[in-house]
């Protein structure tokens, strides 16, 4: 079964490849602008000889990490704190609201000001995209708590901290890895979109060079890396989240009654 | 050249944040390292123009007064301006009307270099007015009610075209003008969905391997040698370290000379800090570095940016210009 789903998933790569072939072969569009596939890869091959280029992959797997690390872990803490103090999620739902719609990209004068083109610009931009994924899903999961779990529990005189072990962690785990792996993709955009815009070290900022430059190929090259680069985000998130879920029936495929 | 031209809306942001943006002081004082040399950051486009920035630094101009040059490539004037007003960069690179606008709203903003100026030759400047190949527009009077790219709306791009479009008898209200980088624009000239564009370096010699050409030089329209940009500070840098802002003009002056009488070296040194590629690099028309800017010319800008009624008040030449 995961075989078969591997290989339609490669033969549907290779068919989109095949059309990035053909289009330009074609004359569809004009190849100048959006060259054949096999351009692409040629000016992909010299981009990975290129010691630069993993400099920059460095710097952004760098903004990257640090930056969902902060959202992660001010998330979790954030959203437990919301949810377990009395009233202090009334009190915070209208602000929470208001700010998660609020675009990352927005931000950007702001981050320039206060951080210039540094890595702290990035950072800021994908903190705040990433927080919110985090922290809802944080709310929802506290919320839903089994009270009878929870009554349970205090009946058999577990304290606070067990009951958070043994009773909200375990029923809020899911909600947060489901916000871990959403915040890891919108880290990634984030990240590229903020050295694209603002001109921080990284494949962004390779990527504006090359625009610039009017370097079509390799700009191409280097969208495909970041293209690349969501793949294994996703991947290596839904792996750490069926690892950490492996007892739940979600993961299990248990059959509820 | 993308975005140089957009730090209207930088200077836009700073009118509100200009007065805390200095909360962290405006970098290093004159006082500098014990070894005598001090650290100062440049904000520059990573574009053909700042090519003598680069080549001073490789031939240690900079080095020579003391100064260790940290180029920081940013993503145009809207990240540059914030940047050396708040102090992260020293020093930064900007279009010579965004300059302008950013005085007329009193930011501190003091140009202290000359940055890059027209070639001073109709026809062959390093920037123009392009149609596409077979593009019944030979002249820019023909330009009323057509559309016409710009990488900024209200920069030195429409008000210089409107200024082509004067000269050759047209009617420069009736250009219609769209906002897009300079990198897009080659396709979309090609693909027909603008008729003219404002292209500089790299796009230019884009347009042309493509057939199309060049029908007016819009910067020498201005004036034949028109400060298209400069290198600036902030005031309060430039009060504070007067002896190492001296240091930099000079250093910068001496790179402008080196780089206009060395071409060769500039496409060289291209390769390292952008991505143009072989075929183009032969085929760009580099611009002129004067070691001064042209006060001249500035002027004539300035007043078409009024004409044009980028300013509520009068941008203050004496204090801008070095």
């Amino acid at each position: 079964m995961r075989g078969s789903g591997a290989l339609l998933g490669a033969a549907g790569l290779a068919g989109f490849l095949a059309l990035c072939e053909a289009v330009p072969r074609l004359g569809v569009v004009d190849a100048d602008y959006f060259p054949p596939a096999a351009r692409v890869g040629d000016a992909l091959l010299t981009e990975l000889g290129d010691r630069s280029f993993w400099t920059a992959l460095g710097d952004t797997l760098t903004g990257w990490a640090l930056g969902l690390s902060i959202a992660v872990t001010a998330g979790v803490l954030a959203g437990v704190v919301i949810a377990v103090v009395p009233h202090l999620r009334e009190l915070t739902a209208s602000t929470v609201e208001f700010l998660r719609p609020i675009p990352s990209v927005a931000l950007i004068p702001l981050a320039v000001l206060l951080y210039g083109t540094a890595l702290r610009s990035v950072l800021l931009l994908v903190v705040y995209a990433a927080f919110w994924q985090v922290l809802v899903q944080v709310l929802y999961g506290v919320r839903d708590v089994d009270p009878v779990a929870e009554e349970t529990a205090r009946s058999y005189g577990l304290g606070t901290w067990a009951r958070g072990r043994y009773v909200l962690w375990p029923t809020a785990l899911p909600y947060v890895m489901t916000g871990v792996r959403l915040a890891a993709s919108v880290a990634l955009i984030l990240a590229v979109t903020a050295e694209l815009v603002i001109g921080a070290p990284g494949l962004g900022a390779r990527i504006a060079v090359a625009q610039t430059s009017q370097a079509v190929p390799e700009m191409y090259a280097l969208i495909v890396v970041t293209g690349l680069l969501g793949l294994l985000v996703n991947v290596g998130a839904r792996t750490v989240e069926r690892r950490a879920l492996a007892w739940h029936q979600s993961v299990r495929g248990e059959v509820t009654v | 050249m993308r975005r140089l031209f957009a730090g209207l809306a930088a200077g836009f942001l700073l009118l509100s944040t200009a007065a805390c943006g200095s909360s962290d002081g405006s970098g290093t004082s004159d006082a500098g390292a014990s070894d005598g040399t001090t650290k100062v950051k440049v904000g520059v486009i990573p574009i053909l123009d700042v090519a003598p920035v680069y080549l001073g630094q490789k031939q240690g101009f900079y080095a020579e007064r003391g100064l260790e040059l940290e180029l920081v490539p940013a993503q145009g004037g809207a990240a540059i301006v914030p940047g050396v007003v708040s102090g992260q960069f020293q020093f930064g690179f900007s279009n010579t009307t965004s300059l302008l606008v950013a005085q007329s709203k009193n930011l501190p903003v003091k140009a202290v270099a000359n940055g890059v100026a027209s070639t001073a030759e109709d026809g062959a400047d390093f920037a123009g007015i392009t149609v596409k190949k077979g593009s019944p527009l030979t002249s820019p009077r023909q330009l009323g009610g057509r559309k016409v790219a710009v990488n900024t709306l209200n920069n030195i791009c429409d008000t210089s075209i409107r200024e082509s479009v004067r000269k050759d008898g047209g009617d420069p209200s009736k250009v219609e003008f769209v906002e897009m980088p300079f990198d897009q624009m080659p396709a979309a000239l090609d693909g027909g969905r603008v008729d003219a564009a404002c292209t500089p370096e790299p796009a230019l010699a884009t347009v042309k391997a493509a057939g199309g050409k060049s029908i007016a030089s819009n910067f020498y329209d201005v004036s034949p040698d028109l400060t298209v940009a400069m290198y600036f500070t902030s005031r309060q840098y430039a009060q504070k370290n007067p002896e190492l802002v001296k240091r930099f003009r000079e250093a910068t002056a001496e790179s402008l000379k080196y780089a206009d009488s060395h071409p060769e070296e500039v496409r060289r040194i291209l390769t390292t800090y952008t991505k143009i590629p072989d075929t183009l690099l032969a085929k760009l028309t580099l611009p002129r570095w004067p070691a001064e800017p042209d006060r001249a010319s500035i002027e004539r800008l300035a007043q078409l940016a009024q004409q044009d009624g980028l300013f509520k008040q009068s941008p203050d030449l004496d204090e801008l210009l070095p």
